[in-house]
């Protein structure tokens, strides 16, 4: 018997192909975003409205996971955007190397923002880097007021916590403040916006971040790549 | 169930080890697993013998080394005590939000290999 020391990473080829991801993108100035959440809290419906605030001046394109059918991809087409479905046959995640294999074929450069819509679960796809900018975390408040505890992995690591279906609240007991402190205390430098998609309600704050955060990104790179060009 | 493609990964990985090896069989596996990882360890130990069953490998141990992460409050800078599972909230006794070290591990640590078959013995 041999005992052979190893001390490797157990995600180090899922690191990898992230890392790969995000170099493409970080060149390539656009913003990528995962979106987690539980199925049905409006991972899709979120994109269609992000669509249609702010798709006349940005390109937008969309991967996006599922066990089963292209519906989402379909719906999101309807709107004019490059969107992939990623069948992963029963995975209950993405993986940065199904999202490399869906971004091989093309279709995706030049845009403004990449969203990648993780298969609707709350647990399995934190533990998965898709070499993305940020973790955007969804919670309609349907799902109730206790969530961000009890799925502490997920609401610890999004730096954008949005609570979607708004207008339902006159008609359920949730608690927005109790969400609030949670969520805070768990990621002290996450924000956390609500909205709807039937009333509008903080649709154009969430285009606001995104818009902040695409900005942040491109002058880091254009301070970085000024830097490199000062060196001889 | 994502303990099915992390089995899958380090079955992978280890695989690899015993082919560069030139042996048979794996005798055992050891991995960290941290409590902030998101793995279930039972789970993943099932994943495993299910995985490995009536393969080269089959009956080959996952042994799991359980790294638990410290909550520390920032204000009153001690560690808290928890129940396991109960992590990552405020203080009881300041309500800061609590600072957390470690429990992140995912990593490969060892792997065990059986006698090569037919390399020789001791005194080949």
């Amino acid at each position: 018997m041999r005992q052979i020391p190893i001390g490797a990473r157990l995600l180090a080829d899922n690191e990898a192909a992230a890392a790969r991801i995000r170099r493409t993108f970080r060149l390539g100035g656009t913003l990528v975003t995962n979106l987690i959440s539980s199925p049905g809290s409006g991972k899709t419906s979120l994109l269609e409205a992000t669509v249609k605030e702010m798709g006349q001046g940005h390109r937008i394109g969309s991967l996006v996971g599922d066990i089963a059918t292209e519906r989402d991809a379909l719906r999101l087409r309807r709107l004019g955007i490059p969107a992939r479905q990623i069948l992963t046959g029963g995975a209950c995640h993405l993986d940065a190397r199904l999202v490399g294999k869906a971004l091989a074929d093309g279709g995706f450069e030049d845009l403004d923002f990449l969203f990648i819509e993780n298969v609707g679960n709350l647990i399995c796809p934190t533990a998965f880097d898709l070499g993305e900018d940020f973790k955007v975390a969804l919670l309609s408040v349907t799902e109730g007021d206790d969530k961000p505890f009890k799925y502490p992995g997920i609401f610890s690591r999004a730096a954008v916590t949005v609570i979607t279906k708004s207008d339902l609240l006159p008609h359920v007991s949730f608690d927005l403040e109790a969400v609030r402190g949670q969520a805070a205390s768990l990621n002290p430098s996450g924000r956390l916006v609500l909205t709807s998609v039937k009333t509008g309600e903080g649709i154009a704050e969430w285009c606001r971040l995104l818009r902040g955060s695409l900005a942040a990104k491109n002058a880091a790179r254009a301070e970085v790549s000024h830097e490199t060009r000062g060196i001889p | 169930m994502h303990e099915m493609s992390l089995a899958a990964e380090i079955h992978r990985m280890s695989r690899a080890v015993a082919d560069r090896n030139g042996t048979g069989r794996i005798e055992a596996v050891k991995v960290a697993i941290g409590e902030l990882s998101a793995v279930e360890p039972d789970l993943l130990a099932y994943a495993w013998e299910a995985l490995t069953a009536g393969g080269t490998d089959a009956g080959s141990r996952l042994e799991i080394e359980w790294h638990a992460a410290r909550q520390t409050c920032p204000r009153c800078r001690e560690i808290r005590e928890r129940a396991p599972g109960s992590w990552l909230r405020l203080c009881p006794d300041c309500g800061a939000p609590l600072h957390v070290q470690g429990g992140t591990e995912l990593d490969l640590l060892e792997v065990v290999l059986g006698d090569s078959e037919g390399a020789g013995g001791p005194d080949r």
